[in-house]
């Protein structure tokens, strides 16, 4: 493995972890998500009522879709930065 | 004697506190009270709890009547309450596309869910103008009807400023929860169990008012 090589794995990795780390820092959810329910007091009638609001929650499918991504990414650098051994390295 | 009069006291209590377990409000008579909110605050809420995934969802398109006699609130309810299944929302777009798809509730076909009053129990008085009681009806979603029992607790306010800011004439809120088990309702998919839970708890919070 050269030193590209290197560097691509390590950034794609850091990538990786980053993405897992995002997502348990949202809480974990599986999916991505938009709206949330929050919990409205109805001072009227004393009771909570349930409000969608917009809200964006990183889901593991988000992390699983950059983590794909970025994999197809590395294994194409990987591949494109391999060493070219020379004609006369060959025999 | 004894027996006559200890029959006849126990009549007048028995009496006394059927007729007790009623609104006492202002208003008397027939009322009937309109749920339909133009603002989507009505709401029937459902969630569902399985070892993959939970999630809540709404739908807010509520609509229907409820009347009753003010003085006699249990042996007169009757009414229906009618929901618009493509006003579920589970907060993911995908979900909700496949909650209303013919795999699911099939929103095409069954476009709406009714809820139709048949009869009143256990009602229990908690305040002058609120009451709890069961509520026994006829459930219809995905095409198939059961009877189902749901606790329910109803407000009665008389209008007032506060009220007003809602909408006009007094306002009736019920709150009721029931237990919807979706194989009872031929809804079948291969994720119920393991993404989607066969017993769905229904809540219900809704405002009518007498003069929409």
């Amino acid at each position: 493995m050269n030193k590209k090589q290197k560097t691509v794995l390590v950034t794609g990795s850091i990538v990786v972890v980053a993405s897992l780390i995002v997502w348990l820092a949202y809480g974990g959810e599986i999916f991505t998500k938009t709206q949330v329910l929050v919990e409205k007091k109805d001072e009227l009638f004393g009771w909570t009522d349930k409000q969608w609001v917009n809200k964006f929650v990183w889901g593991l499918d988000l992390s699983l879709l950059i983590s794909a991504i970025t994999a197809v990414i590395s294994a194409a650098l990987l591949f494109i930065f391999r060493s070219k051994k020379k004609p006369s390295e060959l025999s | 004697m004894k027996p006559f009069v200890a029959v006849l006291t126990s009549l007048l209590l028995s009496s006394a506190m059927i007729s007790a377990q009623s609104f006492k409000v202002k208003a008397k008579g027939e009322q009937t009270f309109n749920f339909e909110d133009k603002m989507g605050r009505n709401q029937v809420v459902f969630s569902s709890t399985t070892p993959l995934e939970d999630f809540t969802g709404t739908a807010n398109e509520i609509s229907g009547k409820v009347s009753f006699d003010i003085a006699n609130f249990a042996k007169t309810l009757k009414g229906k309450l009618t929901v618009k299944v493509e006003s579920i929302n589970t907060g993911i777009e995908l979900r909700n596309h496949h909650m209303k798809s013919d795999s699911w509730l099939d929103a095409a076909d069954y476009p709406e869910m009714t809820f139709e009053i048949k009869s009143v129990s256990d009602v229990k008085q908690i305040a002058d103008n609120k009451l709890a009681f069961k509520v026994k009806g006829n459930f219809k979603l995905h095409g198939v009807t059961k009877e189902v029992v749901a606790d329910a607790q109803a407000i009665y306010l008389d209008e007032n400023d506060q009220t007003q800011k809602r909408a006009p004439g007094d306002l009736l809120g019920v709150q009721a929860s029931f237990q919807v088990q979706l194989s009872d309702y031929d809804i079948d998919n291969a994720i119920i169990g393991s993404k989607v839970s066969q017993n769905i708890p229904v809540h219900i919070n809704i405002v009518g008012s007498n003069k929409l």
